[in-house]
């Protein structure tokens, strides 16, 4: 029974993870239609740039908060390289990242070496029914939940959110009425390298990250994303507790080298599933 | 010189200088040529499926470590290699077949994502299973050969690669002109146009995809034979972004791009590698320079000659002929 | 107002405004007709920044907002929202002049802008240019599948907008009699080049434009087929 709650508590704050991984992806997806493949770089570089600023003396809470803002600036980066050029079709936006994807790799090892990092996040545990927790579990929890409250209100409620879901919804007349398409695509990137270094910076203390940890963090976000067909942020958090909680059972009572896997498996039926069902809709 | 005698010139010539060069190298140039090669053949693939499907393939490599284990099981279980390399490229078109019919639903974003899917959960399989080899791998796959007779010698896997990169290229150029590959072209401009030109559309990209597949699958076949030695750790996902990067250099939908992509590619990679090993280098540089250069390449090639180098560098001298008066 | 001169816009290769000259003066409403593919949209789209000119000229002064062929709302935001966007460039977001204007809309605010009817709809695209206080409005299609009370009564705003409050008009219709019957001048365009423009009385009376334009059934307007209908409502 405690075992049982510790897996879901640990799933849930790993799915916590991903669904922001993931909602970097639909910001990004929504506003550009582009697809990031180096949405994954993002909580790379964010849990590595922490630890380092950590060694270096600075605080915990500052160390974290350069980080984010630096995954921030670098999905402007990105952004800028991706869809910067007018004209660039989305397919060659995509392959664009993921050439950025690989670039970030040289990068990371010169800056940060080849070997896994992690720093230590809250030390303490919690006992709950029985059940030692770590507190890192319940801060990444919290601070996911309140952090997809604020881009609901965001999207919801703010004027520069609906300019954001506007140029999704038509960017022609996102254009007619003044919107800078490519302006807000710049955003949007940039907002999906702050939501990617969120992650990053609550992952780290939980599973250390090495430059390569991006194809992992990339799929799961992935696949929490296509929970809202790549389209709506609160979907992806659904999808991220999901996969979180499923892949901390199968890895509990299973196997652990089949944790992603599960995800895999997931977000390929998923995506089948809704492609089957747009065409059945369109053939009706 | 017109159009078609000026392309079969350069064919002869780039035929001739094929055959040729193995010759002059030495044994670790010849692994070289022959990694080359079967680059050559993958990218030749990948470029069909991107330029005329507009599909993004990042699990290429699965399809080339299915041909390789295919071939290296069946040598390992007694059965003639050349079997075994004739089996690599139909298995590896048949899994290509089994997956692109829920897949190639996917439009292009998702697909990427997919075969990358793909192939992260076929290395897995290929790790756990006992038959396989798990982690560890398949060792003492036999060498190429028929009866008692075996090519032991590097120079002889590299007419074997030649005579399959060629297979693959006649192939392509056949298909590329044939009718279906008119109604490719269709395919390629906008999938809607393709569709109500009576094109079928998607048993036509099942075939692309099969048929890109098939090419990854023969490849791996010559891989495995050669190096007589596979793992997972040798398909890595990485290798399935070399050959994009290599499809998208030469230029997508093209017969030479490849080739040009392919070679281009490879050599910057040793010359890199050669610089990255020397003494003084930190451990780290040899991957830093080659992640760096792919990428850099990927990215400036879509941004400034989104065609790719090849077709981008042909119709510029196009223009400058156009221009000149001799042409009448 | 508004002054086009030799303005050429092209697609890529093709050619879709070959030089073309056009005059708006203040408190004017002007038409704008020709067949279709003539280059009406892009002319507009032009004027609206959208596309960007390969020779000529333009003057516009103060703001020029578009409605566009089809609505072209947010059709998974609120009607309110799709107003309030309608602010982006200028500085007040209050939607409540809209909703003097269009009584009809208040009760629709909270609504998806993709479930209104097409009428609705053509009310919010109307009221989302209104947002930008624009002294141009350039309306492209405006009767397009809508019933002719909808349409009478989308036209009875134009005049009220054009006669109180001093707004420039310039009306794109492939109705002409429709066109000719509220604009006091108009311009027609075929094949990106202006072909005639004058007053609509001396244009209403030239044999050529009554056969061009003005031919078949006098309630032509009526007559939208299914095909136009389904056409714009998916974007
Ligand atoms: N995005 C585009 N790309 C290429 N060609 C275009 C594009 N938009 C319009 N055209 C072409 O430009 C020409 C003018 O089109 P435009 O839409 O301006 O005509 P229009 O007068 O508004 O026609 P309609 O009455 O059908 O709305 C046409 O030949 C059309 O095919
Ligand atoms: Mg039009």
């Amino acid at each position: 029974m405690s075992a049982l709650l510790q897996y879901v508590i640990s799933g849930l704050a790993l799915g916590c993870t991903f669904a922001l991984v993931g909602s970097g992806f639909v910001v990004i997806h929504r506003v550009t239609r582009v697809v990031n493949f180096a949405q994954g770089a993002f909580p790379v570089i964010a849990g590595l740039a922490t630890a380092s600023l950590l060694t270096r003396g600075l605080p915990h809470g500052a160390a974290e908060l350069v980080a984010i803002l630096l995954g921030g600036v670098i999905g402007l980066v990105v952004g800028v390289v991706a869809i910067g050029k007018p004209g660039t079709p989305p397919l060659a936006s995509l392959v664009i990242t993921l050439g950025l994807a690989i670039f970030a790799y040289a990068v990371e090892i010169i800056v940060w070496g080849d070997q896994p990092v992690s720093f230590p996040g809250l030390s303490g545990t919690v006992n709950v029914a029985g059940a030692r927790i770590q507190q890192q579990y319940f801060l990444v929890i919290v601070v996911a939940l309140v952090t997809f409250a604020l881009l609901e209100l965001f999207f919801g409620r703010t004027y520069l959110g609906k300019g954001l879901a506007a140029c999704a919804s038509n960017p022609y007349s996102a254009r007619l009425v003044g919107i800078s398409v490519t302006r807000m695509g710049l955003v949007a990137f940039a907002l999906g390298g702050v939501l990617g270094g969120l992650a990053g910076v609550l992952v780290t203390p939980l599973q250390a990250v090495s430059f390569d940890s991006d194809v992992t963090l990339a799929i799961n976000g992935f696949a929490a994303a296509i929970f809202g067909g790549l389209m709506r942020p609160m979907m992806a958090l659904v999808g991220g507790l999901v996969l979180g909680v499923a892949e901390a059972l199968v890895a509990g009572y299973y196997e652990s080298a089949f944790q992603t896997e599960v995800a895999l498996a997931i977000m390929l039926t998923l995506m089948v599933w809704q492609a089957s069902r747009r065409s059945a809709l369109e053939e009706a | 010189m017109n159009r078609p005698t000026f392309g079969y010139a350069v064919a002869a010539l780039a035929a001739a200088a094929s055959f040729a060069v193995p010759l002059m190298l030495d044994r670790s140039q010849l692994t070289i040529f022959i990694l080359l090669g079967t680059a050559v053949i993958v990218t030749t693939g990948l470029s069909l499926l991107m330029g005329y499907a507009g599909q993004v393939s990042l699990g290429q490599g699965s399809f080339y470590a299915v041909g390789a284990y295919t071939a290296g099981l069946m040598a390992v279980h007694g059965l003639p290699t050349l079997l075994g390399l004739a089996a690599a490229p139909v298995l590896a078109a048949a899994l290509a077949a089994l997956v692109g019919v829920p897949l190639l639903r996917l439009r292009g974003h998702y697909l990427a994502f997919a075969t990358l899917a793909v192939q992260l959960i076929l290395l897995s399989l290929v790790g756990q299973f006992e038959f396989t080899g798990g982690d560890i791998g398949l060792r003492g796959i036999p060498q190429l050969g028929v009866g008692d007779a075996t090519l032991i010698d590097p120079l002889a896997y590299a007419y074997v690669t030649l005579a399959a990169a060629a297979l693959v290229l006649l192939v392509t150029r056949n298909l590329i002109k044939s009718r279906p590959g008119r109604g490719l072209r269709a395919l390629a401009s906008t999938e809607v146009a393709a569709e109500s030109a009576g094109v079928p559309v998607g048993r036509y990209k099942l075939a692309v995809f099969s048929l890109s597949a098939a090419y990854a699958g023969l490849a791996g076949g010559i891989y495995a034979f050669y190096l007589g030695y596979i793992s997972p750790g040798s398909f890595p996902v990485l290798l399935s972004v070399q050959f994009v990067v290599m499809a998208v250099v030469g230029g997508l939908g093209t017969v030479w791009g490849p080739v040009v992509g392919a070679t281009l590619i490879t050599l910057l990679v040793q010359a890199l590698n050669s610089l990255g090993t020397m003494p003084g280098m930190p451990a780290y540089a040899p991957d830093v320079l080659s992640y760096a250069v792919y990428a850099l390449l990927l990215i400036l090639v879509l941004l400034f000659m989104p065609r790719g180098l090849l077709p981008s560098i042909g119709s510029r001298l196009e223009d400058r002929r156009a221009i000149s008066p001799t042409r009448s | 107002m508004l002054e086009v001169d030799d303005l050429v816009v092209r697609y890529g290769a093709a050619t879709a405004l070959d030089g073309v000259s056009l005059r708006i003066e203040q408190r004017e409403m002007v038409a704008l007709v020709g067949p279709n593919g003539a280059g009406k949209s892009t002319l507009l789209n032009t004027l609206s920044g959208i596309l960007r000119p390969a020779a000529g000229r333009m003057r516009v002064e103060g703001r020029l907002a578009q409605v566009p062929e089809g609505r072209q709302l947010f059709p998974d935001l609120t009607v309110e929202d799709n107003l309030r966007l309608g602010a982006w460039r200028s500085g007040d977001r209050d939607p409540g002049r809209v909703y003097r204007l269009f009584p009809g809309l208040m009760r629709l605010r909270r609504h998806h802008a993709g479930t209104l009817s097409g009428g609705e709809q053509q009310m919010v695209a109307v009221g989302r240019a209104l947002m930008s206080d624009p002294d141009i409005l350039a309306v492209d299609e405006l009767s397009l599948g809508l019933a002719p009370l909808v349409v009478a009564d989308l036209v009875r705003h134009l005049r009220m907008l054009n006669e109180e409050r001093g707004m420039a008009i310039l009306l794109v219709e492939q109705n002409a009699r429709l066109a000719f019957d509220i604009c006091g001048r108009a311009y027609i365009i075929e094949a990106g080049r202006v072909v005639a423009s004058g007053s609509c009385a001396e244009l209403a009376n030239s044999p050529e434009v009554q056969r061009a334009y003005l031919g078949g059934s006098t309630d032509e307007y009526e007559e939208y087929d299914e095909s136009e209908e389904s056409e714009e409502t998916t974007r």
